[in-house]
């Protein structure tokens, strides 16, 4: 009797111990990047002060942390139109991606007429693409956002083919017995299997539209985070033009974290999210 | 004889006594880069309704393919298929079929319920005579386990989870490919007397599909066994064992000679 008692008290010790490792390490996993960072950024301050560096040849942290928060207005009034462009974009290249990747998988021709072209087209760097867009659609937004979803658009067809494709050859079997319509195909089975592979390809979109809109911007706009870089750099504004990319991948990051939470919102019945 | 058996035997003596499956002359050819491969050769089987069959054969023997083309997953390169009196094509649209495959083949993003539930949802909806999910689900075992995702569960209950699954549209035909083939033994067994509870239950025509030569034995009214390249039946092999079975019987001088005498035939396939 009373030595059942101190087993389920060292059981229930273990349990504590075990939780507390559990959450300890948790806690290390996130502190020790900041940690990595901070170090950094004391690096960097430090060869800043030491060497002697000049401001314009690069900036100390401290130099950019004070012009973020100086100019914070402006920086935020050069985001939203950046942030409106890559979002258009990401929602124009993406939609764009799924509907020909619908075809590809319905119509094997169509995929072998257009899939070579598509890889060709996407080999062409995006700088190169930036001034033919401009020419075609002027310089407003349209351009702009062109870009961020012509830069979208790849990842999303390359990796949503293979996921629609990617049902096993049992499942199709299945449906074949239950006399299911290729619409009932599509969205019951297809669609459901490709979502893994949809959003690992949004992942990846959502920064490189942000990419995108900034390189559209440095043919000639006034405004935009793209634009903000450009003139910090003619005006030798180091410290802005730090500023500005501090900002542009600070939206990039917001923009994965978003696509990720929906991720782990629509796979909560994936193994290897709950493993 | 059970009741089960005495009411079985009594509908096929009426006017819908046309066998379950009749296959006559049916050859399936495939044409590959190394010539053309016959799967099955001149294959003709009469299957009476209410009956399990075991279909026992080494690898390549097209065991499997005969059950594509009586599930008309596959069309015959030639011969007749009749299933229940009509086409093919006419049972499966009717739902009289179900089918069980090797791997459960369940929808990972569905729990157990709605994974049971697909039948009902696709293809212009479950028939009349449908079954209730949940009751099908306790049938196998599984009542309870309604809201758990397919990753949850262990290789034997999702292959229950698609038993219920090919059940509940109430087919008059249900076809297994080597359903339990990759589970291991203990669970492989309960299943085995699991699967003949269902068969005594639903009065359904079972086809199944093993290369266990205990297992075809222990479950089929008769064993087909097929030989290999090409695909063709070997011979037929009436189980003298009483129903209901359990696996005790594996261990009588009957069940022992038998498997011994299917494992000689199996040699020479």
């Amino acid at each position: 009797m009373s030595s059942e008692a101190i087993a389920l008290a060292s059981d229930d010790a273990a349990l504590t111990k075990f939780a507390a490792a559990r959450s300890r390490e948790a806690w290390r996993r996130r502190l020790l990047p900041v940690g990595g960072l901070f170090l950094l950024l004391g690096l960097w301050q430090f060869s800043v002060d030491v060497f002697h560096i000049r401001p314009f040849i690069a900036p100390a942290p401290t130099a950019v942390a004070a012009r973020l928060f100086d100019h914070a207005g402006l920086m935020l009034a050069n985001l939203a139109p950046t942030a409106m462009e890559a979002i258009i974009g990401f929602v124009i290249g993406n939609a764009a991606a799924m509907a020909l990747a619908t075809v590809f998988v319905h119509h094997r021709i169509a995929e072998e007429a257009f899939f070579p072209i598509a890889v060709m087209v996407h080999t062409i760097p995006v700088v190169a693409l930036a001034p033919i867009f401009v020419l075609l659609l002027g310089n407003g937004l349209a351009a702009k956002a062109a870009i961020a979803a012509f830069i979208c658009f790849f990842p999303t067809l390359v990796n949503l083919t293979r996921g629609l494709r990617a049902v096993s050859p049992q499942q199709m079997e299945l449906m074949r017995i239950l006399s299911a319509s290729p619409a009932e195909i599509f969205l019951k089975v297809r669609l459901k299997t490709a979502l893994p592979y949809l959003f690992s390809a949004l992942k990846i979109a959502a920064v490189t539209s942000v990419i995108g809109a900034i390189v559209g911007e440095w043919i000639g706009a006034t405004t935009g985070i793209g634009a903000l870089i450009i003139q910090a750099t003619y005006n030798f504004d180091s410290a802005l033009l730090y500023a500005s990319i501090v900002v542009g991948s600070l939206f990039s990051a917001c923009f994965f974290g978003v696509i990720s939470a929906l991720e782990r919102y629509c796979l909560r019945w994936s193994v290897a999210q709950s493993a | 004889m059970t009741q089960i058996a005495l009411d079985r035997a009594r509908e096929a003596s009426g006017a819908d006594a046309r066998p379950a499956v009749e296959l006559s002359d049916v050859s399936v050819r495939f044409v590959t880069d190394r010539g053309v491969v016959s799967a099955l050769e001149h294959i003709d089987l009469s299957i009476p309704r209410g009956a399990f069959l075991s279909l026992l054969g080494p690898s390549g023997c097209g065991k499997s393919t005969l059950l594509r083309v009586v599930a008309d997953l596959l069309a015959p390169t030639s011969g007749e298929v009749r299933i229940l009196g009509g086409t093919a094509r006419e049972a499966r649209a009717r739902r009289d079929i179900g089918f069980v495959f090797q791997d459960a083949s369940l929808l990972a993003w569905r729990n157990v319920l709605d994974n049971v539930r697909l039948p009902l949802e696709v293809g212009g909806g479950g028939r009349r005579g449908a079954r209730e999910p949940h009751e099908l689900l306790a049938l196998v075992g599984l009542a309870g386990w309604e809201k758990a995702y397919p990753h949850e569960l262990s290789g034997g209950m999702r292959q229950r989870v698609a038993i219920a699954r090919a059940l509940v549209n109430d087919p008059k035909l249900l076809l297994m490919d080597e359903p339990f083939g990759a589970l291991d033994e203990i669970t492989r067994d309960r299943l085995n007397e699991e699967l003949l509870r269902v068969w005594d239950e639903t009065g359904a025509t079972i086809l199944f599909v093993t290369h266990s030569v205990y297992e075809a034995a222990f479950l089929g009214q008769e064993v087909l066994l097929l030989a290999a390249r090409p695909g063709r039946v070997r011979d037929s092999v009436r189980v003298p064992l009483t129903n209901p079975r359990v696996l005790a019987m594996r261990e009588t001088p009957e069940f022992v000679a038998l498997a011994a005498r299917l494992r000689a035939v199996l040699e020479t396939c």
